[in-house]
């Protein structure tokens, strides 16, 4: 075999080129932490990454939902507990006032004084907020939902956010729902007569606390008598609601459990498809180094020698 | 045997190593000349002289023949495709790591995250579908959002400008050298005719015609006179004999194989239409594959996606009504399929007002979020490739198609490029210079020259004693 020159020198540079290059791109690595730098890089693992790139965007902003949701359901949960402590003390004074052994006119009268008192809590719980939203209007929430008299202003409306990848929680009760015993679903959820029209009464608690206090001015001992049940019935319909809030929120719980652990599996799948492995980058450049250096050395001694070097 | 034609026979040696010194010290001389292939001196001994003496014939010396370049043809012509190839990719490479970099999700905010953030943004405006400062943030993200789509547009189309400009260089190049081929094809005829050997001129057409290939696939072969005639393959003759043909780039509309409008078409006389889609191989035909196929390709799904995305968003937008009861407005400026990724653009309504930002499906319902959340509901959904693809995922495999398409490029040029390597040692092995065989030469030569001048110098001794013997 003949081998010139130029093909030593030929060989030299290609070693030195292949050297550089790796080199080089050890150097990126190693400079930017990341074994991807360009799409080119490694392409289906970059498209895999772009994925849990926007899966991670997407799952923070569900927590975000989450805790804005949660706060609003802590809130609804709130005022509900305190309309029943108001219904359960209405059946209380209904019960004193209801046998004319207890109950005298007088009585009665500053009982009546306490109802409206009781009516108007009721309408401020009615009125409560969440940021510049009232919670029981429904969609109708930027306005007061409840008027003077007691009557429901708001809809049917549930405001859903998303909370999980196709996971909705409502994050609020309607006021229809939450102050009749028996509302009336509405096909589009913005009927404005929420009452039953078959099957079991509705019971109002406006109307019912209205009621009370109509039967304690009056004296009619029937009407507070028959408001007893009512009570009972509201108050019943308040646990279930409640209660029904208490499972979102549990359900808010486990899903908001469920997104930190696709959080931490994200990163991790990420880590490991995107960041370079420092230890082997380094070593790998150490490695790389020494071959360049010995490539040099080489060349060194392989370049010099010609025949002339020995004629003179 | 006559004394004097021994000073012949002495000169004659003289002249040979004469040659073989100048020949060595050319090779030396070319060592690094690229292309170059080393030459040899062919010397045979010249025809003896008659019998005057007797039966005995005597030689009359050395002749030099010719002088020949080492070279294999076959050789040559590998290195020439090898070239071409490595060519191919490299052009391309360039290109490809252009196009990469405009889709460089891997550091700051590209279009993958400026989607997610956009869908998002809906998101949070669904959990309080009245705020007018989520609106105006959704807002702000879609402005982002068709700020991206101009940006990756314009690189891309910047890149085919690029390509364009590289196709004239290339083609003017091409003309150059066919000119330089047929210039050479009539040099060296004229030097054959006269029975020379144009060692040098034939180096320099092998490295024209290598210079050539590079650029496309050509047909080489020799005719009867032996002038190197080119072929494009599948278009015709480039150089015939002395006679090079030219080619032209003129901008032209698109056609339906991908070359899109106003990009350069490249013409040959000998055809009547563009030749640009049948010029394979070599840096034009990578130049020409890029832009018309890669490009194409991916400006045309980016249109898509721009398309696809605003009709979604617009269709669910223009349902709902916003906070002031309007119904049907869009939320971007309604547009066609072609050039979408150029034209998407937010409607003119929503940038004067953001707060008509449409979050409910019925009217005068403040609290009512469904809208938004029918928006951010779009990311799950496969609006694209015939029902395939979700938004996230079509451009992403439009990133993944640059991805792998510059790393099977990068694989392909490598292996390439050991080939030319692997090539050129063989090439060198044969054609090569190799100093201390040629200071071998030198030497040996040196003695020759050395050794037939001792022979004059004794045939001159010799004259001179036979002169002598009258004197005597």
């Amino acid at each position: 075999m003949r081998v010139t020159e130029t093909g030593n020198y030929e060989s030299v540079r290609e070693n030195m080129r292949r050297s550089r290059e790796k080199m080089d791109n050890l150097q990126t690595q190693a400079s930017t932490l990341k074994r991807l730098n360009r799409p080119s890089d490694d392409p289906s693992a970059v498209g895999h990454l772009l994925r849990i790139r926007s899966e991670k965007a997407n799952v923070e902003q569900f927590q975000l939902n989450s805790k804005l949701a949660e706060n609003s359901l802590m809130l609804t949960d709130r005022a509900i507990a305190d309309l029943n402590d108001i219904v359960t003390r209405a059946r209380e004074l209904a019960i004193g006032q209801s046998s004319s052994a207890s109950s005298s006119e007088d009585s009665r009268r500053g009982i009546s004084e306490e109802v409206s008192q009781l009516f108007q809590q009721v309408l401020s719980i009615a009125s409560r907020r969440v940021g510049d939203r009232y919670l029981f209007g429904g969609y109708k929430n930027q306005a007061v939902p409840v008027d003077s008299s007691g009557r429901f202003l708001g809809d049917h409306g549930q405001t859903l956010v998303e909370i999980g990848e196709d996971v909705y929680i409502s994050t609020n009760i309607p006021g229809s729902e939450l102050f009749n015993t028996q509302p009336q679903p509405h096909a589009d959820a913005r009927g404005m007569s929420p009452y039953s029209e078959s099957g079991p009464e509705n019971v109002n608690l406006f109307e019912e606390l209205q009621r009370l206090n109509v039967g304690l001015l009056t004296g009619d001992l029937a009407t507070i008598r028959d408001t007893l049940d009512r009570f009972d019935q509201l108050s019943g319909h308040l646990i279930t609601v409640r209660a029904k809030v208490g499972s979102r929120l549990q359900g808010l719980q486990s899903t908001y459990q469920a997104l930190e652990r696709q959080q931490v599996s994200g990163a991790v799948i990420s880590s490991a498809l995107e960041d370079a492995d420092m230890a082997q980058v380094m070593s790998d450049l150490n490695k790389e180094e020494s071959v360049f250096k010995s490539s040099l050395a080489v060349s060194k001694r392989l370049i010099q020698p010609t025949l002339l070097e020995f004629l003179r | 045997m006559a004394i004097p034609s021994i000073t012949q026979i002495g000169h004659s040696g003289l002249k040979a190593a004469k040659a073989g010194i100048s020949t060595a010290g050319h090779n030396i001389a070319n060592a690094s000349t690229e292309g170059f292939s080393r030459q040899r001196v062919l010397t045979e001994a010249s025809e003896p002289s008659s019998g005057a003496y007797g039966k005995n014939f005597f030689g009359t010396g050395v002749a030099v023949a010719r002088v020949e370049r080492v070279n294999d043809e076959f050789v040559e012509k590998q290195i020439r495709n090898a070239n071409r190839d490595m060519a191919q990719f490299q052009e391309k490479d360039l290109a490809l790591n252009q196009i990469e970099e405009v889709f460089n999700e891997m550091g700051g905010d590209g279009l993958n995250r400026v989607i997610a953030k956009f869908f998002n943004d809906f998101r949070k405006l669904s959990e309080e579908p009245a705020s007018n400062s989520l609106k105006t943030a959704v807002l702000g993200t879609g402005r982002s959002l068709t700020t991206e789509f101009h940006r990756i547009e314009k690189q891309i189309s910047g890149v085919r400008g690029y390509l364009d400009s590289r196709i004239e260089v290339c083609v003017g190049e091409v003309n150059t050298l066919a000119r330089d081929l047929a210039d050479l094809n009539a040099r060296i005829r004229v030097q054959e005719v006269t029975g020379g050997q144009p060692n040098e001129l034939l180096d320099q057409r092998d490295s024209t015609i290598k210079k050539l290939s590079a650029y496309m696939e050509l047909n080489a072969f020799k005719d009867n006179k032996g002038s190197v005639s080119l072929d494009i393959r599948g278009v015709g003759p480039l150089v015939v004999g002395e006679r090079a043909e030219k080619l032209d780039a003129v901008r032209s509309s698109a056609d339906s194989e991908g070359k899109s409008d106003g990009t350069l078409d490249i013409v040959h006389a000998g055809a009547l239409n563009g030749i640009t889609h049948l010029v394979k191989g070599g840096k034009l035909g990578a130049l020409l594959e890029t832009r018309d196929q890669l490009i194409s390709s991916v400006l045309g799904r980016l249109d898509e996606l721009a398309f696809g995305f605003s009709e979604a968003v617009n269709e669910v937008h223009s349902q709902g009504y916003s906070a002031t009861g309007r119904t049907c407005i869009p939320f971007f400026e309604p547009m066609e399929l072609t050039g979408a990724s150029r034209l998407i653009a937010l409607s003119e309504e929503l940038l004067a007002n953001p707060e008509e930002i449409v979050t409910a499906a019925c009217p005068d319902s403040p609290g009512d979020n469904r809208v938004a959340l029918a928006i951010s509901r779009l990311q799950n959904q496969k609006l694209f490739g015939d029902s395939s693809s979700t938004v996230d995922e079509w451009y992403n495999s439009i990133v993944s198609e640059v991805g792998s398409t510059a790393s099977h490029n990068k694989f392909a040029m490598n292996r390439e490029k050991d080939i030319v390597t692997q090539l050129g040692r063989v090439r060198d092995q044969i054609s090569g210079v190799s100093v201390d065989e040629e200071t071998t030469q030198l030497l040996e030569f040196q003695h020759t020259f050395d050794a037939s001048a001792k022979l004059i110098q004794i045939a001159d001794e010799m004259l001179k004693t036979i002169l002598g013997l009258k004197r005597d």
